[in-house]
């Protein structure tokens, strides 16, 4: 590209500005690596939780949830070097942090709550609905359908969840991770290969 | 109908496009506009230079990993002559007035 204006036309201005902002639209970030972490460890600590109560094999079944600590410590490590790769800052990905440190800070709430109101089968329902918010968000943000069906299956999902004995509730967490993170988390991936392709 | 008359600073290809291009996003890394536009280092620093001096961008240059980083964003002023410009260009693409 050069710095010539002699030539530029008002319509190959207005075609250069359409193109730019495009390929400034076109550029995908979101490469999916944090949907399927967490989404692959919900889902098993949902089963895990769900076979040690049936099988009544430990004392303290939802131990398993423990490592979920490890993912947060793992994801703020794995943030701060893709912040400093990062070529570009969009304003929909800006607004996407934001949903998720917001979701981040209400699933504290609701355990803190959970706790001291000791209504620990209401929790998973709780979850449920929280799951679906961020994700449906991150879906208009980001013009990805399959975020958006997955936050409203989570909201579905936390409707059925009070007719439903509460052991069963985990085989609904797992349900609604493999639609909401899992399937959209693999989606995203091959887009974003796909996109460093080209 | 009056033609408006296009802003110097933008009306030039590259200059353009790197305004173009941070429109859209809320700052951009000097690769990444070295990137889209396809232009040499060289001559995409001069420009963003100008941009810069004409109070259109806001450049910050800073160290990643001990490797410098040149950061450039919109300003408040390079937003309304971004503006200015479409529709000093839509003049010359509809010079009628009809939408």
């Amino acid at each position: 590209m050069t710095t010539q204006n002699e030539n530029l036309s008002p319509n190959d201005s207005m075609q250069l500005i359409n193109s730019m902002i495009n390929q400034a639209k076109n550029n995908f970030s979101e490469n999916g690596f944090l949907y399927l972490v967490w989404g692959w460890l919900i889902f098993t600590c949902s089963i895990c939780h769900f076979i040690f109560l049936k099988l009544d094999l430990f004392k303290q079944p939802e131990i398993v949830w423990a490592s979920c600590w490890l993912a947060v410590i793992f994801q703020i490590i794995y943030l701060s070097r893709q912040k400093k790769k990062e070529k570009v800052k969009t304003y929909s990905e800006n607004i996407v942090n934001y949903i998720w440190i917001s979701f981040g800070i209400c699933m504290f709430i609701v355990v803190i709550i959970m706790s001291k109101t000791n209504n620990w089968p209401m929790m998973n329902s709780i979850i449920l609905m929280l799951y679906g918010t961020p994700t449906f968000l991150s879906g208009i943000g980001m013009q990805f359908k399959p975020l958006v069906i997955g936050g409203i299956i989570c909201w579905c999902l936390a409707i059925l969840s009070v007719f439903i004995p509460p052991v069963y509730v985990l085989l609904l967490l797992a349900a609604s991770v493999l639609a909401a993170w899992i399937v959209p988390g693999y989606l995203l991936s091959s887009k974003y290969k796909l996109q460093n392709k080209q | 109908m009056e033609f408006k008359e296009l802003d110097p600073i933008l009306h030039s290809q590259l200059r353009l496009a790197v305004v173009s291009l941070l429109i859209s996003v809320r700052e951009a890394e000097f690769t990444f506009l070295k990137e889209k536009t396809n232009a040499t280092a060289g001559n995409l620093s001069v420009q963003i230079n100008k941009l810069k001096d004409a109070g259109y961008l806001d450049v910050t240059k800073q160290f990643n990993n001990n490797y410098p980083q040149t950061i450039c964003k919109i300003t408040k002023k390079g937003i309304e002559a971004f503006e200015g410009y479409v529709k000093a260009l839509q003049t010359y693409m509809n010079p009628n007035g009809q939408s």
